[in-house]
């Protein structure tokens, strides 16, 4: 019976399969189980028993941190941004008790919170402590980059990030340091080959993929979800300065190799000129700062940070980028304030804008507005005495935080295209001589200024 | 397979199975066979399809955790781990132990630990001491006991050293000829057959536990005066013990942790890893009140100098309003037993890879140590700067804290020090009494952040200048007439002994004798009359009120000054000009005082005291203060004698010496 041996060959295979997908489910389940809660939550979808204990990893580490007078406060993007809508609320009434979990019970696979590190001791006490409440931690250490700019130093290596496990929930705790520049600075997030890769899922902590460069905060002392806490005084702006946070470290070892085939120029004028250079740079960044101008570094001073880490004692001048949707009337009359006289003004907030200051003793402080186009960068120069026209220009770029000259200051990230645009793929060799005019390997003609706007494009004092 | 449903209309024949009836039906009903075939067809492409996919995800899942880390998260930076050496499962070292006069080795299981063949160099009786546990080389001392009192230093060492480690002794050239009786019955106590006979140029091996037994002992008499005896090879097998009876059972806390490590990788530090009663490493000293300096960063500079740095730390840890967070300790070369003092101390350490050589070597450590801390305490308008060999007074940070706002506000000043050149036992008598010098003492001062950033780094000596660092502070190019604040009392004293500029001799003459304040919490006099204008009306109301000693004496004679207490008396000694120190040096020189190059001087006016005499000596005429001369008296002139024993060096003493 041909048709009947079908049908039993077609139903016991149709057994086997059911029989095998069960085997795969199980096998399945079992091993999503052995890999951490996170990654099982992430399938699982969010359930009301996943926020409460979200909110309990929360508390129980406030309550850890706090037994060893630890002083954190919470930086999670998340929660700021929840804490934010708020704000008004949660400031008059800092004790108020909340009738829901708001904050502590979105969804989410970490908390973070900040710790300055000068404000504790490296007591191992707390992480005995921790691994008694349960938690798992991990700690990420690297080399301190405040010794790093120095000749042959090497210190201990100091913990950049802590990560404290709790069933489900994370708590990422970012270390904070301050530099010189007076601001706080906290590392990258680099896992060493013999660490658990697998620990937390890493890529979606919000901070260590960059080092980070953040002013001082003003805190606040809160309670929400029946918790209290310390958060930036001003969530917003904190979260504002996030997204623009990342941090540049000065290339040392490059600086070194460059003093190497470059012996640095020890003279009493290199030396004085820098001091100058100096002065005048804090001088112009509080001047911008205090104006909420943003500005980078540009040309010689740029060159000067990137390649050796220092100004160019030959240089002559500080150099500083704008964008010209930063450009403020205030400008010139806040410099003058300041003690720096308007020397002379090229262009127009239209076209080709460039401000020259003058410093102590002959070190000039040039301005150069920067225009955005669809697919460059470009700023003007003006040769005075013919009225020709300049452009160079810039791939894009976005702006970075670094330390210079015990100076928090903006460079563009992407720094070796921005410095090879200006000088070439030759930046690396030092040139006494530079024509502003022509040795600049991205300039272009521009033509030249109608000679009845001279008396408004140039102007020299 | 849900769709289909049993036919519930046809109910299946009793007697049969629920399969047959199932069978039947779908024998006599084409259609639903069809149906059905068709169904367990797409259930297995289904099944299919579901474990393709599964298989897939979990292929994914793993892929994505693996990636997920692997990324941006890497460490950029190849990790280069020093492959570590194999746990030693063994139980037994080999050891061999070389002597001649040349040279001396010792080897530890094929590891060369010690080699000195250098000449004239490592003369005397080496001693290492090994873990008996591991095996690992804990300290490493030679004492030239052909020479005296060292022998006294070797018998200090041997009864530091734990019971049950394991002593390797070595002799290079000669080492017998000061080893007094006391020691060779320490060596006999470790069971050592021939140490009370050891003589003139023998060569001598022995390995042993301390408090145990002997592995091993060779000796080679020296036939005649003048030759040495024939070089000996001992090789010898130890047995280790477990780690449990090596180590001492303290309670488990953080410290005995740090005191565990620590004791575990060196010796000869006594009774800090005396397993009965070990010494404290935490000291707690009373907080002061109103600390001024408590965020001051204290910079500690060191050589490879262990059990100076040891004593040193905890003479600073030991002071009243420390603040350990604020120390770092620099540490010129690769050293490791200074670092294991640091972190036996809980204090953070950072190495320095030495630069140039000599006085130019201590020179850029300082510059490289000074910018770090900087650097480390970017708020710090000050560092306390200090050297491994100075002990430190118990109201340091005190002294300090009651007088760093005058750093802050007078320009004129250069920095604060707490060290008095000319503050000796019998010079030095008030511990509230400050002075301003237009020298630069060192040994424990603060340097204020903006002369260091705007002046001192930018111009520092580079490492192919020879230079001492405070040699080139002290310079006027530098120096810019300011001054600086130091106390009548010292507040650190420099007991280093071992040192570049630094010897035996050279230490008891000038520093031996040295003041050194032992009273907590001095209240400072009259801490704003330091400053420049109002120091100048007090050095002339001081004046004025002292008594004019008779100048016809002779002033190196202890009657010069009256059997009197709590006076104030002036002599005027001849000056001709500013840089004319020609009496004041033989001054100096018959008060027993500093008087290698002239220290402690403001205007022409030295302070100190005598039989508990505040005594003023005045430069005529170069000084301000000449006027204050009654002109009946005539200054004093002494000649400096005849002949100058040839040109004597000033060795730059407040540098850290490194040996």
């Amino acid at each position: 019976m041909q048709k009947i041996n079908r049908n039993v060959v077609l139903a016991l295979l149709s057994l086997t399969s059911l029989v095998f997908l069960l085997f795969q489910l199980c096998y399945y389940k079992f091993y999503l189980s052995q890999k951490n809660g996170a990654a099982f939550s992430k399938v699982r979808g969010s359930q009301s028993g996943q926020d409460s204990t979200r909110w309990h990893v929360v508390r129980k580490f406030l309550g850890l941190i706090s037994s060893h007078n630890i002083p954190v406060y919470l930086i999670d993007p998340l929660i700021l941004g929840l804490i934010n809508k708020d704000i008004e609320q949660i400031r008059s009434s800092p004790d108020g008790p909340s009738p829901e979990c708001k904050y502590f019970c979105a969804p989410r696979d970490f908390t973070t919170f900040a710790l300055l590190d000068k404000t504790w001791k490296h007591e191992v006490g707390l992480f005995r402590t921790a691994e008694k409440m349960g938690f798992q931690w991990l700690k990420i250490i690297n080399k301190d980059p405040r010794l790093d700019g120095m000749d042959d130093l090497s210190g201990m290596e100091i913990p950049l990030h802590y990560i404290f496990k709790l069933a489900s929930h994370a708590i990422h705790l970012v270390v904070f340091y301050e530099r010189s520049g007076n601001f706080l600075w906290h590392g990258p997030l680099r896992l060493k080959q013999h660490m658990d890769r697998k620990f937390v899922p890493f890529r979606k902590l919000h901070f260590g993929r960059y080092p980070g460069a953040y002013e001082k905060p003003e805190l606040l002392l809160v309670s929400i979800d029946d918790l209290k806490v310390q958060i930036p005084k001003n969530p917003s702006s904190f979260l504002q300065e996030m997204s623009h946070s990342r941090f540049l470290e000065c290339r040392y070892r490059e600086a070194r190799a460059f003093f190497q085939l470059y012996p640095d120029d020890a003279s009493l004028d290199a030396v004085e000129f820098r001091k100058k250079a100096k002065s005048l740079l804090h001088l112009a960044a509080l001047t911008l700062n205090n104006l909420g101008v943003k500005f980078w570094l540009s040309s010689g001073t740029c060159l000067g940070w990137y390649r050796q880490c220092n100004v160019i004692p030959h240089s002559k001048d500080v150099d500083l980028g704008i964008f010209i949707r930063d450009y403020k009337a205030d400008i010139i009359p806040a410099f003058q304030k300041a003690g720096l006289p308007l020397k002379h003004k090229f262009g127009k907030v239209e076209d080709s804008l460039e401000l020259s200051f003058q410093g102590e003793d002959d070190v000039k402080l040039d301005i150069f507005f920067f225009y955005e186009e669809d697919d460059h960068i470009w700023n003007g120069g003006t040769q005075a005495k013919s009225g020709k026209k300049f452009k160079y220009l810039f791939p894009k770029f976005t702006l970075c935080w670094t330390e210079f000259v015990e100076l928090k200051v903006h460079v563009p990230c992407e720094t070796q295209q921005y410095v090879e645009a200006n000088y070439g793929p030759e930046w690396k060799v030092p040139v006494k001589m530079w024509d502003w005019k022509s040795s600049p390997s991205n300039v272009q003609d521009n033509g030249v200024w109608p000679v009845d706007e001279w008396d408004e494009v140039i102007q020299i004092y | 397979m849900d769709e289909w449903k049993p036919n519930p209309v046809v109910k299946p024949h009793k007697k049969r199975s629920w399969y047959l009836a199932w069978k039947y039906k779908l024998m006599n009903q084409r259609a639903l066979r069809k149906l059905c075939q068709t169904g367990a067809v797409l259930f297995l492409l289904v099944t299919v399809i579901v474990n393709i996919k599964l298989i897939l995800d979990t292929r994914r899942a793993a892929y994505e955790e693996e990636e997920e880390s692997a990324q941006d998260y890497d460490d950029e930076m190849l990790n280069v781990e020093v492959p570590r050496h194999p746990v030693n499962n063994k139980k037994v070292l080999d050891v061999e132990v070389y002597s001649s006069r040349s040279k001396v080795y010792v080897a530890v299981d094929g590891t060369t630990v010690l080699e000195d063949e250098a000449r004239e160099q490592g003369r005397g009786i080496h001693v290492i001491v090994l873990n008996q546990a591991t095996g690992h080389v804990m300290a490493k001392r030679v004492f030239d006991t052909y020479s005296p009192h060292e022998d006294e230093a070797m018998v200090l060492f041997l009864n530091m050293v734990a019971r049950g480690r394991i002593l390797i002794f070595t002799i290079k050239d000669e080492g017998s000829f000061h080893l007094k009786e006391t020691a060779k019955n320490v060596l006999k106590s470790l069971g050592s057959q021939v140490a009370p006979f050891l003589s003139w140029r023998d060569m001598w091996t022995f390995v042993g536990k301390k408090g145990g037994e002997v592995y091993g002992e060779k000796h080679a008499k020296s036939p005649a005066l003048s030759t040495w005896g024939d070089p000996v090879l001992l090789k010898t097998e130890v047995h280790l013990t477990s780690v449990e009876d090596a180590e001492c059972h303290w309670p488990d806390t953080e410290l005995n942790r740090r005191r565990k490590r620590f004791c575990s990788k060196v010796e000869g530090y006594g009774s800090v890893c005396s397993c009965k009663d070990p010494t404290p490493i935490e000291f707690n000293p009373d907080p002061l009140k109103d600390n001024k300096v408590f965020d001051v960063p204290v910079a500690v500079i060191a050589g490879n100098r262990p059990n100076y740095l040891y004593r040193m730390l905890r003479s600073l840890l030991s002071a009243q309003g420390v603040n350990p967070q604020m120390i770092t300790v620099f540490i010129d070369g690769y050293y490791e037993e200074p670092m294991d003092v640091v972190e036996l101390f809980g204090l953070s350490g950072i190495q320095h890879t030495p630069i140039s050589i000599k006085n130019a070597r201590v020179s850029q450590h300082y510059k490289a140590s000074l910018t770090a801390t900087f650097n480390l305490f970017p708020e710090a308008k000050f560092a306390v700067v200090l050297e491994e060999d100075l002990d430190i007074s118990v109201d340091f940070f005190s002294f300090l804290s009651q007088s760093i706002h005058l750093l802050e506000e007078d320009e004129s000043l250069y920095c604060i020090s707490a060290w008095n050149d000319q503050g000796y036992e019998h010079t030095a008598e008030d511990p509230s009494l400050l002075y301003r010098v237009e020298t630069m003492p060192g040994l424990g001062w603060v340097l204020r952040k903006s002369l260091y950033k705007d002046e001192l780094e930018p111009k520092w000596p580079t490492p192919e200048k020879l230079w001492d660092w405070d040699m080139w502070m002290r310079m006027p190019e530098q120096r810019k007439g300011r001054e600086c604040i130091i106390p009548d009392i010292s507040r650190s004293y420099h007991f280093g002994i071992v040192g570049l500029n630094m010897n035996g001799y050279f230490h008891e003459a000038y520093f031996k004798k040295h003041k050194f304040n032992t009273v907590p919490n001095v209240q400072l006099k009259n801490v704003e009359s330091l400053r420049k204008d109002n120091y100048e009306t007090e050095i002339h109301r001081l004046l004025g009120e002292a008594e004019v000693l008779d100048h016809s004496k002779n002033p190196c004679e202890d009657s010069f000054v009256p059997d009197t207490e709590g006076r104030v008396y002036v002599m005027f000694i001849r000056m001709e000009q500013e840089a004319d120190f020609t009496t004041w040096t033989q001054l100096a020189k018959c008060l027993h005082i500093w008087d290698l190059d002239v220290r402690g001087n403001h205007k022409g006016l030295w302070r100190l005291f005598r039989k508990k005499n505040h005594f003023l000596v005045v430069g005529v005429p170069a000084s301000p203060y000449s006027s204050k001369k009654p002109s009946s008296v005539t200054p004093i002139y002494m000649e400096p004698p005849a002949k100058e024993e040839g040109a004597v060096a000033v060795p730059a003493v407040a540098a850290a010496e490194q040996t």
